[in-house]
Formats: C-alpha cells, structure tokens, sequence
C-alpha cells in the first residue's frame, strides 16, 4: 500500500503572543513546529504502514524551504520519503490553492491508496484542506478520525467523532482520512536513532515547474479568498476577583449570578 | 532533541530542587530518547554516533536543565563509555554497556582523591594482581554519580597504581562496580551546584575484581584515561555554552520588559556592550567546542593526531566555564535583587558552570596543555 | 465544458449509475449515457475505476457574476429536529439578504424533512429546497456534497453558509473544492461591504481576527461558527416555498458505510454547544467522582457540563465532553470554569462566552487573564455553597 500524509508547518500558537501596546502578533522567537494534528497523522500512518506489513509513506508538505525540519520529523516519526512543494509561486494560497497544490502533488506520485491529513493546523484551523483535496482527487473522505484498525483484508474500521459520541465507519481504500488525537494510542517523539536515520531517506523538493499541472490555480492566483484585513480582537476587561474567603466568595459569586441573563432568563 | 528536551526533559528538571541523586525517571527518559550509549557501537545497543552529535544533545541537555545536572550525567556517560567502547574486553562490554544504555546502571569515573586531582601521577589507590583477578586498595573523592551506581547499579572507570615506581607509567584503569560490592564504602559531599547528581567518593577495601575488567593494558591507564578526559572536556565546553545561551536568552526577555529611570534597561548602552560581548563569546565558544569535538572525530578516523585533540579540547576548555560563568553572571547582575535569589532560575546555572573550572581537568591545566603545544616538551612546567 | 464519457475507457459497469443521486447516468449498449438533468455534480467521477468519466464545470469566475443571486442556509438536523445553529445561520442570512435585497433559500436533506419547512421559514427563510430519501437520514459525505453541489450549479445562489460543526466541517470545503470557489472556515461574523460577503474569522487560535472576501467567484461560502449569531424571534405566520428535489440514492454505492453509532452524552441533555450555561472541569477536580459537584449545579442553573483536555485524557470525562481546540467550541451566555488552568488550547474553545466565570486556587492561572469574574480558591469549598445558594434562590421565584 501507497500511502501518504499531507502536513503542515505552523507557529507553535501556544507560544503565539500579542503586543500589549501595538496590539499585533508577537512572532519573534516563536518556534515552528509540526502541527500536532498532523503529527498524529504521521504515525497512524506508519501505524497502518506497519500493521499492513509492506508498503510506504511518504509525506508531503507545502511550504518555504524551512518547513524542511517539519518533514524531517515525519521522517523520524517513521516516514520513508518526504517531498516539499517550495516555490514563490504558490505564496498566498488559500485552502482551495493548497489543496489544489497538494492534490497535484499526490496525483504525480502515482497510484495511493489512503491519504492522511490533520483534522486541522491550529494556525488557521479551518480543516478544509483534508476534504478539499479529496475531492479534488476524487476520493471519499472521513474526517475527524478517532481511532484506525485494519485488518488482513486491508478493511478498515474507523472511529469518527461526533457531537455526541462517535460513529465506527467500515472502509476500504482509496480514502482520504483527516485525524483528530487518536484515542488508542500515545503520540510521542522519535528516538534518537530514528532521528539519525532521517537524514539519510529521500528527500524531493519540487517547485512548480516540477509539480506540473495548472499554473493558474497556484497560490495567489488560484485563491478564491482575500484576507483584506488582521487586527488582534477586542480584549476582554478585567477580570474582578473576589476578595474574599471561600465561603463568603461562593456567596457573592452567588449574587452575581443570580444577576446573570442566563439565570434569569429562565 | 529541543522537543525531546521541551517535552521531557524541562518539566521534569521543576522538581530537580537539591535531590543529590539523579530520580530515575530522568534516566530512564534520557534511555528511551536512546541518548545514552550514543557514541557506543551498535551491537551493544548503541547509535554509534560520532562526538559532535553528543556535542548537540549535550548542549540541548544544558540549556534544558540550568542546574547542569543532566549534562553531567550524560557526558560522564558518554565519554566513559567510549573510553570502555573502545578498550574494554568482549566480556565487559557485553555486560556493562547493553545495561547502561537501557538506563538501568550508570557508568561515572574515578580518578580524583582528597589529595590530588588533575596531578594524577600523585595517587594513592593501589591496584595489585592476585591470580586471575585484581585486588584495589584506596580511596576515591570528588566523584559525581556514587550515590546512583551504589542504588540503581553501575560502577565507575578507576584509575590505580599498578606500578607505583613508574609514576604515570603504571597506571592501570579498570571498571569498578559499586553496588553490593564488598569492600567499598560510600561516602558523600555537598557541592554548591548541580544538586540533582550526586557527589561523593568511596574507600576501597581489598576489593576484589575479575580480570576482564581491566581497560586496555596494564600500565597504560593514564594514557586511555586522558582519551576519556578529553571527550567529557569538549562535551563540557558546549554544557557551557548552552548553559550560557539559555540565560543569555532569560536575560533578553528581562532586559526588554524590566524598567528603570522610565525606560527598558536594554536601552541602556553598558547592558547593550556586555550583551553583545557576552553573545559573541558564546558563539566562539560554540565554534571552539564542536572544532574540539570535530578534532576529536577526526582522530578516531585516522585524520588529526592526539596533539591536535589536546590542542583544540585545551582551548575550548580554558575558556568555556569562565566565558559562561561571566555571561550568567552579568544576566543574574541584569535581575537586580531577584537575581540573587533562589527563584532565579539563572543562579542554578552560574552555580553549576562554575564548577566546569575545576571539573575534568581544571583551567589552569588547560592552559598548561595549550603552553605545552606552543613551546614544546621543554618548556613543560611541571618537569 | 460539460460532462462526457469516454467510451473506451466506459465497461458499462453501472457503478456510476448507482452514485448519481439524480438519477441522471443510464447505461445504454453497455456504455453509461449521461441525461440531460445531469447537475454536473460529480458524484459519478469519484466512484469510477476506470477514468471513463471526463467533467469539467464551467469557472464561475468566467461567467457573470451578476447571475448569482440569494443568500443560502444548509439547515442541519440533529435526530428529528433542526439544529439550534440552523436558526442562526437562517437570522444572519435573512439580514444579509434584506442588505442585498434577495431572498434566502435553505437546504434540507434529510429522510423526512418537509414538516421541518415551516420552522425554518419562521425564521426569515423564503424558499426551501428539500431532498428526501431514507439514505439521507444519516449524513453521507459523497450524497450530501453531490445533491448540494448539483443544486448549487442549478440555482446560482450568492451566497452560501454552513454551520462550522463536525457536519459542516466536512461537507463545505468539499463542495467548495467541487465547485472551484472560495470558502472561509468559523466565521463569528458577517456582513456585506460593497456588495461582497465580510466575513470574519478568528486565527492563530483566537489571537488575531482576519476579514476575508471572496470577490471573484459565486457564491460566496462560509462556514459560521455556533452560538455566535443571535437568534431572532420566529414569526409563524412565515410560510416559504417549497422545491423538492428528487433523488435516488443506492447504498450500494455508499464506500464508507456506518456500522454502529455510539454515544457518550446521554440522550435528551442538551448537547454542549447548544447550552446557555456550560460548566466545565479541568486537573483541580482529581477524580471522575467528584464532578459530580459539577453537576449537580448544572441542575439548578439548568447548564451542561464540560471538561478541559486535561480531564479527558485522566478518563474523568467523554471526549465529547472536551471542550477546547481538540476539542468543542462553545459559546454560551454563561461558562464557568473549575479547576482549569486556561491555556491557550482552552481558551480557543470558550474564548467567545458572554461571560466567563473561573475558580482556580491558583491565582497565576490565565483563565483569569480572560475570565470576566474570578475566586482564587477551592472549588469544592465554593462549589458546593454556591450551589446551595443558588438553588435557595432560584427556587424562591
């Protein structure tokens, strides 16, 4: 089995913070990381990769020639082949572009079998590009993937979030799966020797020219969307502690509720 | 190894307040990274790594863990168990090396005595054959990792006097085990700083150890031992420079915020001129400790002479504690009150890096080495 | 332009025949035919293994834009009933649409949804496009995202909104990425400017707000997030017209296929983030039993209960309880977090309440860096008083 995973280098959003005085995003000295849901991704992948018993992952991602220590990563985490898609000319690619770029990506490695994505990257958080790029490749798609099991038959048996619990889905390959934290298992970092022999697995890194397909769906020029403008959001006010011991606090907290619309309301 | 380090490493060293032992958790992190036994060969479990990739883990380690107590552990570990990679028996490697690098024993060395340290032709520990085994008398001072060989197991690289008229050229060095051996007394001191390792010596009472123990040949101890001493001094120059960095960075991220006479004092220039100087320093002592360790690689490859090693190891050595030192001196000196209490985080480091002057050859020698290769034999100073 | 079968390739299989949802493909000399009430939908070239099917959708950015016109819902059902979101998307779009001067259409599928119609035309909804088939009853990506995309491609409307749940999540960037349009994910606001759709949005886990638009394609897709739009008042005496929409569905051609529906919340609660209270409880509370505090104050004040990831992962909660980035967003009147730390991963999740109440014995916690209202101390101290007052009080009126 072909199988590949689309992932994402992003800010580390929880190191993310906002200038008090200027009110913009304070980038300086954020790290990049691997978006963790693509992390998880990676290794259900290897996972499957593994339980299969044969077969490859490769892992693909879009980015400027630093998202090579994303890849890098993936490749420790038991990925066998990484391709960055690295060019100006995707700059500005809206989830529609990206999935196009990725789609193009996949198409060009030949036949695969499951793609596996992040549910979402926590720096947009939009999760679209998953099923953006199954459709474009014509593939269904799971999202919000729990838990994966496969069997000698290569039949899948996949747990889907829900609202109010979960679905367990019956699948078989081609498909698209876009994963949540898994729920059977702990994700965790490559030992150092897996680190070590990273460095000595393929690693393609194509441009447009290479990548081929429809330069007008490229970056900028394929994006439907327009961010037109950023600003960072209204703060809330102060928070108004109660000064006051346990018991006297719960009292006031009490008061303050009975005030509430919510309660009242009802 | 950053996210090894933010992960596993950094909540873990919160609670490393002053526990004179190294908690075996942190071991047995330190093993599933597979950072032990990296330089080892790989049929006793290692990575067989060159030393720069230590280099980089280890100076990871000191930016990770400010009291330096990690770094320490790891490099003992690491130099040590090159040196019993490299000259130990079949028979000892097999068993002392799969263990260690699983985390479940720990490998330290011991040279130093009450009496002598760096001039090692002056000791006193005596070590005698006895039919097919070897009986060690003495006493051993100033050794990290005692209290974890005697609880969790492992032993020490020890140096002795084979033939004691033959001054250095009778030096046998041999793999001593602490734990349940007879005739071995552990005792403990508290240093000021890398308070999560422990600090210690031990009496040696007729003790007795198997043949296979020895570390390459009888006599030639000192020899191998300074091999071990010089990859645990590169090692310790990049403890230095991360130790440093880090509060480097603590130091910027306070220099930005903290206020007096109405601005940022990184506005003032004399915290601008140190902490450019400061930041230029521990890049060169970057450059000198991976060129040592690089020198190092080089000569177990054939590429560079022993004279090359103890040139650039010396260099780096001779400067790392005392660039380090000043660095987080002026950053705790930057913190104003806070910087000289117990929450700063940055005094841990000072207290830990100071210690790198005397540790594993103290600066002084260094600088004899350095003296040594410029002038020639004839210049030496102790001769 | 347009749909074509390329007859090498076609082994008459019927494959195809089964995944149109319109039943628009037949097979004819053992070659699939293609009818003339084909949507263009595409249902047909995902499930073909052989290439035989050849689609190529006009560009809407190559047409008149001007053609497309109202303002869309995709009206999302939980069991029986619409969804609390349906009503909000349905407010905001009866808003836009007065601003654009068009109507507001709504989408229901579902297996029977026409009793549903009036409901939803209460709230501003001037025609209703229905599908109705017993293999619409659980949601299917490839069924949903076909017969929307075909009704798309018919109708032309200007603007289409989703609800950013698990649901609409999953459905719109597919049906984006088949119609070749722009989509903007979570949207907490809307409006129009210069005749094109505003839409806002939070990123880099609630930091910043972008304002997005989508000039060059129709319609104009958004995703909105639940329980930020206000809800208006119905008015009963709405009625809508209703187009339905016939389709035929065979399961046979379903490639993912549900085989069991679990649920951890019990049924008849209101689900998390549909409530106008949440109480949510992190680390502080140590065990599974002792949320049960939790909620028996959720009982007097009428308020579900949720959880942070930390008591999740401790196996104190369901993941469905989770509340936060890997988690729920919720945005009620009221939160109330206990025992929760509030980092960032949190706070995307409940950022957006009216009113953010914390108790944390740690003073340094930043869910008092947002929390409108705060007790540094012990929460099985507070807790338990405070609900004891509450109820004292709430039951006086």
């Amino acid at each position: 089995m072909k199988l590949v995973a689309c992932v994402k280098q992003v800010p580390d959003t929880t190191e993310v913070k906002v200038d008090p005085k200027t009110h913009t995003l304070v980038r300086d000295g954020v790290p990049s990381i691997l978006n963790p849901y693509d992390h998880y991704a990676v290794e259900e992948c290897v996972r499957i990769k593994e339980k299969i018993g044969d077969g490859s992952v490769i892992v693909i991602t879009m980015g400027p020639p630093q998202a090579r220590s994303a890849l890098m990563k993936c490749l420790a985490l038991g990925a066998d082949e990484a391709v960055l898609i690295s060019d100006k000319a995707f700059a500005g690619s809206d989830t529609f572009a990206t999935a196009y770029t990725l789609a193009q990506a996949i198409r060009k490695l030949g036949s695969i079998d499951m793609v596996f994505c992040g549910q979402q990257a926590i720096d947009g958080d939009t999760a679209q590009v998953g099923p953006e790029i199954a459709q474009q490749l014509g593939m269904p798609q799971v999202t919000y993937v729990e838990k994966i099991e496969i069997d000698d038959k290569h039949k899948l048996t996949i747990h889907k979030q829900t609202e109010d619990g979960y679905h367990i889905l019956e699948a078989k390959a081609p498909l698209l799966l876009a994963l949540l934290p898994p729920t059977s298992f702990q994700p965790g970092n490559p030992p150092m020797s897996r680190i070590l022999k990273a460095k000595k697995k393929p690693f393609n890194i194509w441009d447009a020219e290479k990548l081929g397909g429809d330069k007008s769906k490229f970056g900028l020029d394929g994006s439907f969307t327009q961010v037109i403008k950023t600003y960072t959001p209204p703060s809330r006010g102060e928070c108004e502690i109660i000064e006051k011991e346990g018991k006297e606090a719960a009292k006031k907290l009490g008061e303050i509720l009975l005030k509430h619309e919510a309660l009242i309301k009802r | 190894m950053k996210e090894f380090c933010a992960s596993e490493i950094v909540p873990k060293t919160e609670k490393l307040e002053d526990t004179r032992k190294m908690p075996k958790d942190i071991i047995k992190a330190l093993a599933n990274f597979e950072l032990l036994g990296m330089v080892i060969d790989p049929e006793y479990g290692g990575l067989g790594t060159d030393v720069v990739t230590a280099g980089i883990a280890v100076e990871e380690l000191a930016r990770a863990d400010p009291s330096c107590s990690i770094p320490v552990l790891f490099l003992v570990g690491t130099s040590w168990g090159h040196v019993l990679n490299k000259y130990g028996t079949e028979e000892a490697k097999k068993e002392i090396l799969p263990k260690a690098i699983k985390g479940e024993q720990i490998i330290g060395i011991a040279t130093t005595e009450s009496d002598i340290g760096s001039d090692l032709g002056s000791m006193k520990t005596k070590i005698s054959k006895k039919g097919d085994k070897y009986v060690v008398n003495g006493e051993k001072m100033y050794i990290s990792g005692v209290a974890e060989a005697v609880e969790y197991g492992g032993g020490h690289v020890t140096l002795a006097k084979m033939t004691p008229e033959k001054g250095t050229r009778g030096m046998n060095l041999f793999y001593l085990p602490l734990k349940d051996t007879p005739g071995i007394t552990p005792t403990y001191v508290e240093d000021i700083g890398r308070e999560a390792i422990s600090c210690g010596g031990f009496d040696i009472k007729n003790v007795e150890i198997p043949k296979h123990y020895l570390i390459g040949e009888e006599n030639k101890g000192f020899y191998i031992v300074h091999e071990g001493y010089e990859l645990a001094r590169g090692l310790i120059s990049l403890v230095c420079a991360g130790a440093a960095a880090k509060a480097l960075e603590n130091g910027i991220a306070y220099i930005k915020e903290r206020k007096a006479f109405g601005r940022p004092i990184g506005k003032y220039e004399g915290i601008q001129f140190k902490l450019a100087e400061h930041h230029v320093r521990i890049q060169a002592l970057r450059d000198l400790g991976y060129k040592a360790l690089w020198t190092f690689d080089q000569e177990l490859q054939g590429k560079a002479s022993r004279f090359d090693v103890s040139m650039a190891i010396a260099m780096a050595k001779s400067v790392a504690p005392f660039w380090a030192v000043e660095a987080i001196d002026d950053v705790m000196q930057w913190q104003g009150a806070f910087g000289y209490t117990k929450e700063c985080q940055d005094q841990k480091a000072w207290r830990a890096v100071r210690s790198f002057t005397l540790a594993e050859g103290s600066s002084e020698i260094m600088k004899l080495i350095i003296a040594r290769e410029l002038l020639g034999k004839d210049f030496l100073a102790y001769r | 332009m347009g749909i074509e079968i390329i007859l090498d390739k076609c082994t008459g299989c019927g494959l195809c025949v089964k995944a149109c949802p319109f039943a628009a493909i037949n097979i004819k000399d053992k070659k699939a035919e293609i009818e003339a009430n084909c949507t263009l939908c595409g249902s047909c070239v995902e499930i073909c293994k052989f290439d035989a099917i050849l689609l190529e959708r006009p560009k809407p950015s190559d047409k008149d834009l001007s053609e497309y016109k109202d303002v869309w819902i995709f009206v999302e059902l939980r069991e029986k009933d619409i969804k609390k979101v349906s009503f909000e998307l349905a407010t905001k779009a009866r808003e836009i649409a007065d601003t654009l001067g068009e109507r507001v259409g709504a989408v229901i599928l579902g297996g029977k949804v026409k009793h549903l119609c009036d409901d939803i035309a209460a709230y501003g909804v001037d025609v209703i496009y229905t599908a109705e088939n017993e293999n619409l009853i659980q949601y299917n990506t490839s069924n949903y995202a076909g017969i929307l995309t075909g009704l798309i491609l018919k109708y032309k409307p200007n603007i289409v909104l989703f609800p950013a749940t698990h649901l609409g999540r999953d459905l719109a960037p597919r049906v984006a990425a088949a119609l070749e349009v722009g989509l903007t994910a979570d949207c907490t606001g809307l409006s129009i400017k210069d005749g094109l759709l505003l839409q806002t949005r939070p990123a880099f886990g609630g930091n910043i707000m972008a304002d997005i638009i989508s000039p060059s394609a129709r319609p104009q897709m958004a995703t909105i997030r639940p329980n930020v739009m206000k809800v208006q008042s119905p008015d009963s005496s709405r009625k809508a017209e209703i187009i339905s929409i016939p389709v035929d569905i065979d399961p046979k051609a379903m490639r993912i296929i549900i085989k069991e529906i679990i649920k951890t919340t019990e049924s008849g609660t209101k689900s998390l983030d549909e409530a106008d209270i949440v109480i949510s409880g992190g680390r502080g509370m140590d065990s599974a039993e002792n949320f049960k505090i939790l909620e028996d104050l959720a009982e007097t004040i009428n308020g579900v209960v949720g959880a942070s990831r930390a008591a999740v992962d401790a196996g104190w909660r369901p993941r469905s309880d989770q509340v936060g980035q890997s988690g729920k967003t919720v945005s009620p009147k009221l939160y109330i977090a206990c025992g929760i730390s509030g980092k960032i991963q949190h706070q995307v999740g409940m950022k957006s309440s009216d009113t953010i109440i914390a108790i944390n014995t740690d003073p340094e916690a930043p869910i008092f860096d947002i929390a409108d209202c705060g007790i540094v101390g012990d929460l099985f101290e507070v807790v338990p008083i405070l609900n004891d007052e509450l109820k004292k009080n709430l039951s006086k009126d």
